[in-house]
């Protein structure tokens, strides 16, 4: 029934995709002012996620389904609770910032149209990854949103860098994306369960699973790369050669939170673990220290808050393992702050870069007077991301200390990384918003000027709700961060979020941290120079690696090719032949069946003749040099066994047989003859000894097989039957001569016909070779 | 006199008779007229395949002829329709390429009708020795038709290895038929699993493991696929794409029969061995693939890596298992046609490019081509929601519900560096400068990659149909 708020989520679903698919036509119809009209998408979904707000808060879990596949049982369905709510609200609010903000960002640049579009198809995607509630679907979305990020970062295709670094993203999260396929199947394969709604309402059923290590594993493999964490975290810097809206939404806001946004949605199944309590803390709080010490060392503002969005997503990763409920408080409340700050502060950078044309810190400086509205919206960035009291960034800082400092052992390293890795993001915050700003001034453009009105709504809208947020403290509390701390951790208490400060051990830590930040920052220069150099001293790092794994693999798969695709046939039997000779031990060796050696008995005079004469005809073969003599030697050898045949009773078999080898001695005569191949054997000794191994290893396979098949009782029914019916049926008295002529006339026909048109293609055969001789004349002549 | 009561019933044949009078009628026509009538032969030919999918089609429910050697059921239906329909858009997107190299042959048309013949003979067969018949009868055409462009030494030489490792693969069928036919005293399929039911000698193991050797070679798994690459690297284009397609169909088809039909009571026994084939396949599918410069050879390494996939699916050995097989195999045929059209396209002052550089910046020159080409090569690479993806998940899926694990992740992997080589094409394409300009694309060729794409692209909204049909197929097996 239309009207419902299922069928609005739905709706707001799919409006990005039509957005999308309309935003060239948007462009050209409204020029300039497309950026505010497609806005409009994003602003209402953002609408409309806020009235579902006071249901989820009363702690309703919204949901929606239509089927999509009926025989696999695959729905589109959603499933709305406070935490994708927060997502939801994240995406769609600095959705419609970034869109107006793209713009003038963008004025001029001839596709502007497909920036848009491209924009738009991430936030659909985006938004799906955090409203599905299907496996299936999450992860068609999960791998939309790698491909729509590679579509952005590649944006600028014509430069080299932009290439690979949109190449690199799309490998590490979409392989990422393919372990958490792999890890969501085993999830359906082995509790039965598609969707995250049956997972969560399970309990801990994943947990007791004994496939529990390999779905974490998985999962966490998906998890790591999106969310950039250590030591996948090499792409996301490289990213920052997309145009910066698309760093302001996603590579701060919105994408690379999703593979934080999977852990915690995971949290209530896959945590509480010895596991996950490890391994998240460990890779979070390396990443953390290492993203804000590689953040400090930059001089490029864009980069410098790269590296500190890779620090903060180690930082929530950490918190999610730490399993606490305050850690986890403090989770949400960081996420919030987080997506406010850093995508106001990545616009603020763009609008300098835009204005002051460069974004290296040592070319700017005195911007304040003619940037105002941008150096405040910068302060109240920098402010909420130090952790600086009245901001958002202040309560999650705070929360998060309080948490860790009641742990011990992990939890106390943990907290002792948050502080290190707080101090130096209050360093790189702060020199964003305060070194372009004041100062000498200069600027490589001289005529810097405010910008459009879409360059710095953004970041001051952004600005002051990290500040609102925490003046309506009650209202963000109950609203927002608790529903969602629910959803993450299970269960919530009833924290009040304000911006009173208590003096406690946390607040001290607080001060502790930006005592330390204020020290970094005024030190700042000597600690970029000593980081460099332990860098230079280290001299190789993950994106290295991810090049030289990328040329490893050429090679290896050049070797392979070198070594098993020659392009010559000898090497190709070779092969054949040994998978041949394997084909026939192995078998018998691993059930160990090895045919027992039948009783000696003495042959007559006329079979040891015969055998000797095969042997004979064989050695020659081997020994001899002219292809005619091996030929001839080789026919000799099939005459004697068709000689043995005739001995054991088996005239027709015989037969045969010394038709087959008449026809194949004079055929290979003639081809070989005629063809002028060099007579001599060109294999080296080593090549020699080789082949000779893997004929002697099919020969005595085959041998093996023979006496293993005469050992098997003899099935007495054929004899029997040609016993009874040759004179009953066919009134002969030689059942041999029964067989060939009666009971297998027909197959006697066809060797017959065989014969015959080997007969006809020798003739064919011998015609070529004298029409080839008189055109040799002819042309003699 | 005949006895009208022991005259076998052929109406489960009449597309294969009519198939084999056809390419006969067909044949002394050309021979008759001389080159010129090769087009009305081609259209004759594709008029043929056509008037046999109708033909199959028609038919309904399981029957038997020839003292159980041959079967007609809905899996030989799916499959056969499948086939005809390869073999025909084989045979039409050859004809800008006869004419544009000058090998416009009458043969090439029937030949392919009588290969197609043989393949539908292995679709059917129900017995060792139709088996073997049908299967040598798809493989003399195909040396033939691999070797067609007699001045080109490539094309000699790719014809001569085809058929010299051929042959040595049908003596290693033959072989391990006798031993199987020996060791149960059966060459019928249901006879041979009746014979099984109370256990197996070793003999009888040796035998299959040579009967899967031999079909291993024809669908190209490791370790008997050296021939692939050399062989779609030598023939001409259009015969490596009917190379690509419609054998791969049958010879997977037959493999599904003899598996599951004959040797259903020791799937233990083949489930190692086909495991094994499918993990030495889907890697050097995919590692191999990477360093490779030539679009044909690249095609010849992902057909193996293919394999590899839909063996996957084989190895499950349950009824979801070989209907995972059977919707790959179509999807791969679609995808391979598709691809294969566009490289076709890849020519330039008279000549056909093969180098995989020269796709440079193709989405500027010729977008419609470019965007074709890159939603087959995205399918093939399995990114959701192309048809491809689905493929990949069905197999996976069934290779995971029968506890192979280990399979199914080796497979995931090796889909993750594939992946790798169809997108740097991709890459190429849309992203690199032009090198080259291409010829305008022949409308038959435009056609085909159309409808490939347009076939992988919704096929996510429109599966059911196929789906519901594959797994009647897929039921009658079992």
């Amino acid at each position: 029934m239309p009207g419902q708020p299922s069928d609005w989520t739905f709706l707001a679903m799919a409006a990005p995709f039509v957005a999308a698919a309309l935003a060239p036509a948007a462009k050209r119809a409204f020029g300039g002012a497309a950026g505010w009209v497609l806005a409009i998408v994003p602003a209402a979904i953002f609408l409309h996620f806020l009235r579902l707000v006071p249901a989820v808060a009363a702690g309703e879990v919204l949901s929606g389904a239509v089927r999509w596949s009926e025989r696999y049982g695959i729905d589109l369905s959603f499933r709305i609770d406070g935490l994708s709510l927060l997502f939801a609200l994240l995406i769609s609010g600095i959705g419609t910032f970034i869109v107006i903000y793209s713009g003038p960002y963008l004025k001029g640049h001839p596709q502007q149209g497909r920036f848009f579009g491209f924009m738009l198809l991430f936030m659909g995607s985006m938004l799906g990854l955090v409203l599905a509630d299907d496996f299936l679907a999450l992860f068609v979305f999960w791998e939309m949103t790698s491909i729509s990020s590679f579509l952005l970062i590649g944006f600028d295709h014509n430069r080299m860098a932009a290439r690979r670094a949109a190449y690199q993203a799309l490998v590490v999260t979409s392989g990422g994306g393919l372990a958490l396929l792999a890890g969501l199947l085993l999830v359906m394969a082995t509790t039965g369960m598609g969707s995250l709604s049956e997972v969560l309402a399970a309990g801990g059923a994943l947990r007791a699973s004994p496939y529990y290590p390999a779905i974490l594993v998985l999962v966490l493999g998906g998890a790591f790369t999106k969310s950039a964490q250590f030591p996948f975290h090499f792409w996301l810097p490289n990213a920052m050669e997309a145009p910066t809206p698309v760093s302001a939404y996603l590579h701060s806001a919105t994408m690379v939170k999703a593979g934080v946004y999977l852990l915690m949605r995971l949290n209530p199944v896959l945590g509480d673990t010895v596991a996950w309590m490890t391994v998240l803390p460990i890779f979070g709080g390396v990443t953390l220290v290492a993203g804000a010490l590689l953040a400090v060392r930059q001089t490029d503002l864009k980069m410098l808050l790269a590296y500190t969005t890779m620090a903060s997503l180690g930082l929530l990763v950490m918190l999610t393992g730490a399993g606490a409920e305050g850690a986890i408080l403090g989770a949400a409340t960081y996420l919030l702050a987080h997506s406010l700050f850093k995508g106001g502060l990545f616009m603020v950078v763009g609008g300098i870069d835009h204005e002051a044309g460069t974004r290296q810190v040592a070319a700017l400086g005195g911007l304040a007077r003619e940037m105002p509205i941008t150096l405040a919206a910068a302060l109240g960035a920098a402010a909420s991301m130090g952790g600086l009291p009245l901001t958002i960034g202040f309560f999650g800082k705070e929360t998060m200390y309080e948490a860790l400092a009641h742990g011990s052992g992990l939890a106390f390293a943990a907290l002792f990384a948050a502080v290190i890795g707080n101090a130096l993001m209050f360093a790189a915050g702060f020199a964003v918003a305060i070194l372009p700003f004041f100062g000498r001034r200069r600027a490589p453009n001289p005529h810097v000027h405010q910008g459009p009105a879409g360059l710095w709504l953004g970041p001051a809208v952004l600005a002051l709700c990290g500040i609102a947020a925490i003046l309506f403290g009650a209202w963000t509390g109950r609203s927002l961060l608790l529903p969602a701390t629910l959803a993450i951790a299970g269960a919530a208490s009833g924290a009040t979020v304000s911006a009173a400060i208590h003096l406690n051990l946390a607040f001290a830590l607080s001060l502790a941290t930006m005592a330390l930040g204020i020290l970094v920052l005024w030190r700042l220069a000597a600690i970029r120079g000593a980081v460099a150099r332990v860098l230079a001293a280290i001299g190789w790092g993950p994106d290295r690696g991810f090049d030289q794994a990328i040329a490893g693999l050429s090679r290896f798969a050049a070797l392979v090719t070198r070594t098993i695709q020659t392009g010559n046939l000898e090497m190709y039997i070779f092969v054949t032949m040994a998978m041949t000779a394997i084909a026939l031990l192995v078998p018998m060796g691993l059930f160990d069946e090895w045919p027992s050696w039948p009783a000696f008995a003495m042959p007559s005079i006329a079979e040891t003749a015969m055998i000797l004469l095969a042997v004979g005809g064989v050695a020659v073969v081997l020994g001899t040099k002219q292809r005619l003599t091996a030929i001839v030697s080789l026919g000799a050898q099939g005459f004697a066994v068709a000689m043995l045949f005739m001995l054991y009773g088996a005239p027709d078999l015989s037969f045969t047989q010394f038709m087959v080898e008449t026809l194949s001695v004079v055929i290979l005569t003639l081809a070989m003859t005629r063809l002028s191949l060099s007579p001599s054997d060109h294999r080296s000794v080593p090549e020699f000894v080789k082949d000779g191994i893997v004929a002697i290893g099919c020969g005595v396979g085959f041998g093996f097989l023979l006496l293993a098949a005469t050992e098997a009782p003899f099935d007495s029914r054929l004899s029997d039957f040609f016993a009874q019916n040759s004179r009953a049926i066919a009134h002969g008295h030689n059942i041999v001569n029964v067989i060939i002529v009666d009971f297998r006339g027909l197959d006697t026909l066809g060797e017959i016909s065989v014969v015959m048109v080997a007969g006809l293609a020798i003739l064919a055969l011998l015609r070529v070779r004298t029409r080839g001789k008189a055109d040799e004349a002819g042309e003699g002549a | 006199m005949i006895d009208v009561a022991a005259m076998p019933n052929l109406t489960p044949v009449l597309a294969e008779i009519m198939l084999t009078a056809g390419a006969m009628l067909l044949l002394m026509f050309g021979v008759f007229t001389g080159e010129r009538s090769t087009p009305t032969v081609t259209g004759m030919a594709v008029a043929l395949l056509a008037g046999a999918v109708l033909v199959v089609a028609l038919g309904e429910g399981t029957s038997v002829t020839f003292g159980g050697a041959f079967i007609s059921d809905a899996f030989s239906r799916f499959m056969k329709i499948a086939t005809l329909v390869a073999s025909a858009v084989a045979i039409a997107m050859a004809v800008g390429y006869a004419r544009n190299e000058r090998f416009e042959r009458f043969e090439y048309p029937v030949l392919i009708v009588l290969a197609t013949t043989g393949m539908m003979m292995m679709i059917s067969a129900n017995d060792l020795i139709s088996l073997y018949l049908g299967l040598e009868m798809q493989s003399l055409a195909a040396y033939v038709v691999a070797a067609i462009h007699r001045d080109s030494v490539r094309s000699t030489e790719s014809g001569l290895k085809y058929f010299v490792l051929g042959s040595l693969a049908s003596g290693m069928l033959l072989y391990g038929a006798s031993l199987v036919y020996g060791f149960t005293g059966h060459t019928n399929f249901e006879a041979i699993a009746q014979a099984l039911v109370d256990g197996r000698s070793v003999g009888l193991v040796i035998g299959l493991v040579f009967v899967l050797a031999g079909l291993a070679f024809k669908i190209s798994a490791v370790p008997f696929h050296m021939w692939t690459p050399d062989v779609y690297e030598g023939a001409p284009t259009p015969v490596t794409a009917f190379f690509a397609a419609a054998p791969k169909l049958a010879a997977v088809a037959l493999m599904v029969r003899v598996t599951i039909e004959a040797f259903g009571p020791v799937t233990a026994d083949w489930q190692q061995v086909v495991s094994f084939v499918a993990i030495a396949s889907m890697l050097l599918g995919s590692f191999a693939a990477i360093g490779q410069t030539n679009i044909k050879r690249l095609m010849a390494y992902s057909s193996i890596g293919n394999v590899g996939y839909i063996l996957v699916g084989l190895a499950a050995g349950t009824q979801a298992g070989v209907q995972g097989v059977v919707l790959y195999l179509v999807i791969y045929v679609v995808m391979t046609l598709g691809a294969f059209a566009c490289i076709l396209a890849m020519r330039r002052r008279d000549q056909m490019v093969e180098d995989i550089e020269s796709l440079s910046g193709l989405a500027r020159t010729q977008p419609f081509t470019a965007f074709m080409f890159a939603a087959i090569l995205f399918s093939l690479a399995g990114i959701p929601p192309l048809a491809g993806f689905f493929a990949k998940y069905w197999v996976f899926l069934a290779a995971i519900e029968a506890h192979l694990y280990g399979l199914a992740v080796i497979g995931v992997l090796s889909s993750v560096v594939g992946a790798y080589y169809y997108l740097r094409i991709v890459k190429l394409m849309y992203f690199d400068e032009p090198l080259v300009t291409f010829e305008r694309m022949p409308a038959e060729l435009k056609t085909v990659s159309a409808l490939s794409g347009a076939f992988l692209l919704v096929f996510v909204l429109f599966a059911a149909p196929l789906v519901e049909a594959a797994a009647v197929a897929a039921r009658s097996l079992f």
